[in-house]
């Protein structure tokens, strides 16, 4: 079963690919597309990706060099898909709240610029699992791509979470997903690019990628097909003060 | 393999995280009705004293360099810790303002938007103002300027007694009062 081109190894490969498809397909119909344009972008190119990488595998007349190539084609696409996805996630969270927008602008910028320097550094150290660069290469930049996703998506919590912003619940399913998909991915390639695993550790180290890619491909159909729940309003019963004292000082502060 | 460690354990720590904001992300959304009790109030004057310029000259003159710094250092503790409550009311008056926003009344929708805004503003300058007096406890005769925080949580002030007379006629200054 957990064998490298079995049943269940085939199906968690393809199924979230197909899914995400879906779900694009979803998203537009439900007229979500203009507001998420970069997410529509990304389910169905990093899919369409995937899923030729996929038949890149499969196929026997693709070499494995060109195997190689096509991977890092949807590497790189589906890399840059995903940065400029936080961002438009980071630019709807931020954009009804003007007094941090612009810190939150700031901080990124700056974080995201010292998480690249960091993943570089990083990556120069790594000493590489394989002999064929385009192996290794792929190796590191899949190690240095999620790093920096990782970074990105946990400032962006640590940020709402700080000013306790509102999100909108889509925006918070897709980060929720990405966070989930990067914490894994990031800690399966750093062992793979760092490591050296055997074959066996590596089929396993695969299967668990695949599979945590489908779970955050199903967190996001929740998060786009399951409503919130609607909480009754209850009025807020504010505390018993020295209202004498503070009303006198407050009219004074708002007088000046 | 000592670099995918820290990678591995750099990423769990990061998953906890993110689960953690979600969690806490699901029951804020259950349990907002005992918000407002849970602001502290805070005497002003005692704060204005604090980062007043004029009483770091004061002392300046009046003490030894050995003890001025051990002064300022007890006083940037204390303004600190003011800082730090201001802070925490900012962010439920954050909450109790967006749990607001949702009202039908346009008024009440236009001061909660007001009070949410002032509020994030009070929070970045008390995060900023933390930041720099960690910092200056490090160089106690630096002077310190915590201003900003003082005007925002006045700001604040005005935004949270508008919201509270919106929201209820009656009780027009309850919110106010308990800054």
């Amino acid at each position: 079963m957990l064998q490298a081109h079995s049943l269940l190894w085939n199906y968690l490969w393809v199924a979230p690919n197909i899914l995400l498809i879906a779900l694009g397909f979803l998203f537009w119909k439900r007229g979500l597309a203009r507001r998420f344009p970069v997410f529509l972008a990304f389910a169905i190119l990093s899919a369409a990706g995937d899923l030729a990488v996929f038949a890149a595998d499969v196929a026997p007349s693709v070499s494995a060099e060109n195997f190689w190539r096509i991977d890092w084609v949807s590497l790189l696409v589906e890399s840059l898909l995903k940065f400029v996805l936080i961002g438009e996630i980071f630019s709807r969270v931020l954009a009804p709240y003007p007094s941090v927008s612009r810190l939150g602008r700031v901080l990124i910028t700056g974080f995201g610029t010292a998480l690249v320097l960091v993943s570089s550094l990083i990556a120069a150290f790594a000493r590489g699992d394989s002999s064929m660069r385009l192996i290794a290469g792929f190796h590191l930049l899949e190690q240095t791509v999620f790093l920096i996703e990782l970074g990105l998506v946990l400032f962006l919590f640590i940020f709402t979470a700080h000013f306790r912003l509102s999100w909108d619940r889509f925006s918070f399913g897709l980060l929720l997903g990405l966070g989930i998909s990067a914490c894994v991915h990031l800690a399966t390639w750093a062992v793979v690019a760092n490591g050296a695993p055997s074959s066996l550790e590596r089929t396993y180290i695969d299967f668990l990628n695949m599979a945590t890619y489908h779970v955050c491909v199903l967190i996001w159909f929740y998060y786009l097909l399951v409503p919130q729940k609607v909480v009754e309003k209850i009025a807020v019963t504010l505390p018993e003060n020295n209202l004498a004292v503070w009303n006198r000082e407050l009219e004074r502060l708002l007088q000046q | 393999m000592t670099l995918a460690i820290v990678l591995v354990v750099a990423a769990a720590v990061a998953l906890v995280l993110i689960l953690g904001v979600t969690v806490s992300r699901s029951l804020q959304t259950s349990g907002d009705s005992s918000l407002a009790r849970t602001i502290e109030p805070i005497d002003v004057e005692a704060f204005r004293n604090l980062v007043d310029p004029a009483e770091d000259h004061y002392l300046r003159r009046r003490l030894s360099a050995s003890q001025f710094r051990v002064v300022q250092r007890e006083r940037l503790r204390a303004t600190a810790a003011y800082i730090r409550v201001a802070g925490r009311n900012a962010t439920v008056l954050v909450a109790i303002g967006q749990a607001a926003l949702s009202a039908s009344d346009p008024h009440t929708v236009e001061a909660a938007r007001q009070l949410v805004d002032n509020a994030l503003l009070l929070r970045r300058n008390a995060t900023l103002a933390l930041l720099k007096i960690y910092v200056v406890l490090a160089w106690p005769n630096s002077g310190l300027a915590a201003a900003p925080v003082l005007s925002g949580y006045e700001r604040l002030n005005g935004s949270a007694m508008l919201l509270g007379r919106l929201q209820n006629p009656a009780v027009p200054v309850r919110i106010a009062a308990t800054l």
